[in-house]
């Protein structure tokens, strides 16, 4: 008889930029589930049918049922993403994305009192390797605990529905910190 | 802050006046009087910003009113790196299961704090939740929440005043003010 057990492993989160990591800690922090580049939608197709550009947006919060694209880079490449944005909303127009501009992200940083840290957060200092640039969080694991003759087998939990032509990144990481959970550790009185 | 200047000469802009503020909460508190006639209302205030427009709010409440206040802690509000989990810092003073609960807020503008509250209470099964806020920046909105009682909607800029702070000062000043850039550029630098 099988059984089944909840687990905490510690996960590498590849951040593509220092800004990503901070806003993962934000939304951890306000226990708000988010995955990384979970999906991927493609936006172009040759003549063939193959696809030549997807997007994959930041952040799912799946609780909220939102996608989140974080840019803090030029504005050149502000434009690229915006005109990326608007292809994946017509394509899929039921999709809720929202875009985290570089000023949004300064207005963050001030309201929680860390703009001193913003310069090397955004831009192009925030794309190079730092401290910052990655996250080791605890994702859940649901071990499947086998009879003691067999061996254990696990897998991570995934769930949330996608749409068929949507596919998933390999790399994409998931910090699906139970909220109740979270609320009950977090309401401490102190 | 220069300690030599006062705290008007930090504010760019009056965006609310005092006389505009008074007019509006008066306007909130005969609204609410209205919806809540007959039944027992529970105000819940969320330290400490909201603590000016509570004092005036429950004055302009003409049915019997119970308040409670609450303070949560907020990102950034301890170390410089990760910060952990939202904690209460100030949790409720007596049950509130069956209650009509009126969450008074001074500003939302990303969500994520009331997004947190309004799970944490739901928690905690009161008749019914619902929101009142002075200041609301959906401009700056992750978490969509709905508001039941909106003082004001704002742009997308800092403000102070009326129980809003930067770094704890401003919030005596009897107004709300856009703060000069130069105020927390200037921290940006320290």
């Amino acid at each position: 008889m099988h059984r089944l057990r909840m687990d905490r492993r510690p996960v590498t989160v590849p951040f593509a930029h220092a800004s990503e990591a901070e806003m993962s800690r934000i939304l951890d922090f306000y226990a708000v589930r988010w995955e990384y580049e979970p999906h991927t939608f493609p936006i172009l197709w040759n003549l063939d049918g193959d696809v030549v550009e997807s997007f994959a947006p930041d952040f799912y919060l799946p609780d909220l049922d939102l996608y989140l694209e974080m840019t803090t880079l030029r504005q050149k490449l502000v434009r690229k993403k915006n005109r990326k944005l608007r292809r994946l909303r017509e394509l899929y127009p039921d999709l809720n994305v929202k875009l985290f501009y570089a000023r949004d992200f300064r207005a963050l940083l001030l309201k929680y009192g860390r703009l001193a840290l913003v310069d090397g957060l955004s831009g192009t200092l925030g794309q190079v390797a730092s401290p910052h640039g990655t996250r080791a969080v605890d994702v859940p694991i649901l071990l499947v605990e086998a009879p003691p003759e067999s061996v254990p087998a696990e897998r991570a939990l995934r769930g949330g529905s996608v749409a068929a032509a949507v596919g998933r990144k390999g790399a994409g990481r998931r910090r699906a910190a139970d909220p109740d959970t979270s609320i009950n550790e977090g309401a401490v009185q102190a | 802050m220069n300690l030599a200047t006062t705290l008007h000469d930090d504010v760019a802009e009056i965006l609310l006046t005092e006389e505009e503020i008074a007019a509006k909460v008066r306007e909130l508190g005969a609204r609410i009087s209205a919806d809540y006639a007959g039944q027992q209302l529970t105000l819940v205030s969320v330290l400490k910003g909201s603590l000016p427009f509570m004092a005036d709010l429950m004055r302009a409440i003409e049915i019997p009113v119970r308040i409670d206040l609450m303070e949560v802690s907020s990102y950034g509000g301890s170390s410089t790196e990760s910060s952990g989990l939202v904690r209460i810092l100030k949790d409720l003073s007596a049950s509130i299961v069956g209650e009509d609960i009126l969450i008074v807020e001074d500003i939302i503008d990303t969500g994520l704090t009331l997004n947190y509250l309004i799970r944490y209470l739901r928690g905690k099964a009161p008749a019914s939740l619902r929101i009142c806020t002075l200041l609301d920046k959906p401009a700056r909105r992750l978490v969509e929440i709905n508001v039941d009682y909106t003082g004001f909607t704002i742009p997308d800029q800092f403000v102070v005043g009326y129980g809003l702070d930067y770094g704890e000062l401003y919030r005596n000043l009897r107004y709300v003010g856009v703060l000069r850039p130069e105020v927390y550029s200037g921290a940006n630098a320290e």
